[in-house]
């Protein structure tokens, strides 16, 4: 079944990979981002950094951009950008993903297995399961949904025997917003229930990919009637149709794509390198999955 | 709805019943105590502050008259400058005033230009969302940005340098900013007038977190609430030194800030050539008393001018303005009582 956007065919719906001939031609605005060294940056012109270099050896399945995260892992087996004292290692879960099986993988994962967030107290302000802990952004610091979600991500496609898979599952139990969906890292503050957002909810949806149906089927429920409120954003539709690609929601997907597609034939995602990675990824290029 | 103070409470620098004191402050009481935290090499005595407080009702108005004014009144010297402005904008709640204005960014960026200004641009790193695009456009700030031909820079994204810190609040030894803030010729400081559960208040200085890169430091900036959230406004104040600030008080939050506090009409704009005098004279507006604002009193101890009796006041009579916003709750590491 071929549908017309802008005078320009794609198919519906899309099998895996989609169409090569694509008519939005995201690939290419990563490749544009891609630096001699075979590393991304976040923007054009920028050096070389582990989260779109992962992204875009993902999304375009490059071999430079693999050697590129080879090259920068660390020893103990992450990708991190180190700052002051600080270890923003965020960026492995993704690592691990894009390097494909293999050593450095497997040292990538044995890296997030080892990595585990600060434990925060539940207080009166911010009441949290404190067993409940998934993966910081920074090494020593509590834990925010997106890094946990990468690194569940990469643990369940590539070692879902790990018991961190449980405590990644826990920490999405706990901090799951009222209704479905997850914000940033926390359900209340102060006493306020926090509202769930496309971009948390559906990066989460990918990582959580059979592990609670229950939890999965809420948060699905809710990314459904709120994607459209920020539609203006490309990290939110892309990574949308990347979490309605992985749980087989077609119709969803499908919406979500003809909505992604013209905005980035409008305004090229700002040139966002993530964004354009992310996008590239959902639209045209396999997820990676596995067995739950 | 606005809720005027009177002349003695403003003088006193505090609503009565609201002085807003950082519970989480006591590290900060203790540094107090120490010698300073400082390279003096790099932060002179400061000298005397310029604040002008304007009148402003709505958005729709002749804004950017009134900014011109605000910023001639304060002698602001853009002329040649390539400008950045820094406002707030964390993230986009229709119903709720979280962000800096939009139609008065782009007020300011006529009234800089007319000044003198070869360049103005708009920059900010949301410190919540990730999606700077649905954030820059759901809010209308694309839409006036173009309407005055003025760009806007994801400073989240953009390319960074390795910064030495000057001053020990935290100990991270160095920051890593964007380009387009270090490279301006001036920065210039745009908060909302708000409360914060945290800080106790957002304005000029705590402003400048979404100065840091959310992709170095996490989102909300999590390496920084780890540091010391009171220390880091201190020491990024100290490596960004905004020349100028201009707080957005027409329509301010109240309670419990940053996110999800109550709009108020405060009426108000303030415009200073020093970021901590500004924000000791938009503390006192707000009816709270700047001296219970650690950060903000540490601050006038090098980055800026905290002592009213050296602020001078422009513009109109701030007394007149004031207002009383109701601190942030209980409990939120902020005391209110």
């Amino acid at each position: 079944m071929g549908r017309e956007i802008g005078g320009i065919e794609y198919t519906v719906p899309f099998t895996e990979p989609i169409v090569p001939e694509m008519s939005i031609d995201t690939a290419s605005l990563v490749a544009r981002l891609q630096n001699p060294d075979g590393g991304s940056g976040p923007r054009l012109g920028q050096p070389s950094e582990p989260e779109p270099t992962a992204l875009a050896a993902l999304a375009l399945g490059d071999e430079r951009a693999r050697t590129w995260l080879a090259e920068h892992q660390r020893e103990d087996g992450s990708f991190a950008t180190v700052v002051g004292p600080y270890v923003n290692d965020s960026a492995t879960g993704l690592g691990a993903l894009a390097l494909g099986p293999g050593a450095e993988r497997e040292r990538a994962l044995d890296a997030l297995e080892s990595s585990r967030a600060a434990s925060a107290d539940s207080t009166a302000a911010i009441p949290i399961d404190e067993s409940a802990i998934g993966w910081a952004w920074t090494r020593g610091t509590a834990s925010w949904v997106e890094p946990t979600a990468r690194a569940l991500w990469a643990l369940r496609v590539a070692r879902p025997s790990s018991t961190r898979v449980a405590d990644a599952v826990s920490f999405f139990r706990d901090r799951e917003c009222v209704g479905g969906g997850w914000n940033y890292g926390n359900r209340e503050v102060l006493g306020i229930d926090l509202p769930p957002f496309v971009q948390t909810t559906a990066i989460s949806l990918v990582g959580l990919s059979g592990l609670d149906h229950d939890l999965e089927a809420r948060g699905l429920d809710t990314l459904r009637s709120m994607w459209r409120d920020e539609a203006t954003g490309g990290l939110s539709l892309a990574t949308a149709l990347a979490a309605f690609r992985t749980h087989g929601a077609t119709a969803d997907a499908r919406e979500v794509r003809i909505e992604l597609e013209h905005l980035i034939v409008e305004t090229e995602l700002l040139g966002d390198g993530v964004a354009l990675a992310w996008a590239a990824l959902a639209l045209n290029a396999p997820m990676p999955t596995g067995a739950p | 709805m606005s809720r005027n103070i009177d002349r003695r409470t403003f003088l006193r620098g505090a609503a009565a019943g609201s002085a807003v004191a950082l519970a989480g402050g006591l590290a900060l009481r203790a540094l107090r105590q120490q010698p300073e935290r400082w390279e003096e090499a790099a932060f002179p005595s400061p000298g005397d502050g310029r604040v002008a407080v304007l009148a402003a009702s709505d958005y729709d108005g002749p804004l950017e008259a009134t900014v011109l004014d605000g910023l001639r009144a304060i002698g602001a010297d853009v002329r040649g400058a390539n400008v950045l402005l820094k406002p707030n904008l964390v993230e986009f709640d229709p119903t709720t005033a979280v962000n800096t204005d939009p139609r008065l960014i782009a007020a300011s960026v006529l009234a800089l230009r007319r000044l003198g200004a070869i360049s103005v641009r708009v920059g900010e790193g949301p410190g919540h969302r990730r999606d700077v695009q649905d954030v820059v456009t759901r809010s209308g700030l694309a839409d006036v940005l173009a309407e005055v031909d003025a760009s806007f820079v994801d400073l989240n994204t953009a390319a960074i340098r390795r910064v030495r810190l000057r001053s020990r609040y935290t100990d991270l030894g160095e920051l890593w900013l964007p380009t387009p803030v270090l490279d301006a010729d001036v920065v210039v400081s745009m908060p909302k007038m708000k409360t914060h559960h945290w800080a106790g208040v957002t304005l000029s200085l705590k402003n400048l977190f979404g100065t840091l890169p959310g992709r170095v430091y996490g989102w909300p900036k999590n390496i920084l609430h780890w540091a010391g959230i009171e220390q880091s406004i201190l020491d990024i104040a100290g490596s960004v030194r905004p020349a100028y600030a201009i707080i957005d008080g027409i329509v301010g939050m109240e309670g419990n800030g940053p996110i999800s506090g109550v709009p108020i009409e405060a009426g108000v704009l303030v415009f200073a050539d020093d970021p901590v005098a500004a924000d000791a004279v938009g503390a006192s507006l707000m009816g709270f008393d700047p001296e219970q604002i650690l950060y903000l009193s540490e601050a006038g101890r090098f980055l800026g001018q905290a002592d009213r009796s050296r602020i001078e006041q422009r513009g109109e009579d701030p007394e007149r303005l004031a207002s009383s916003f109701a601190p942030p709750p209980r409990g939120s590491g902020v005391t209110a009582g």
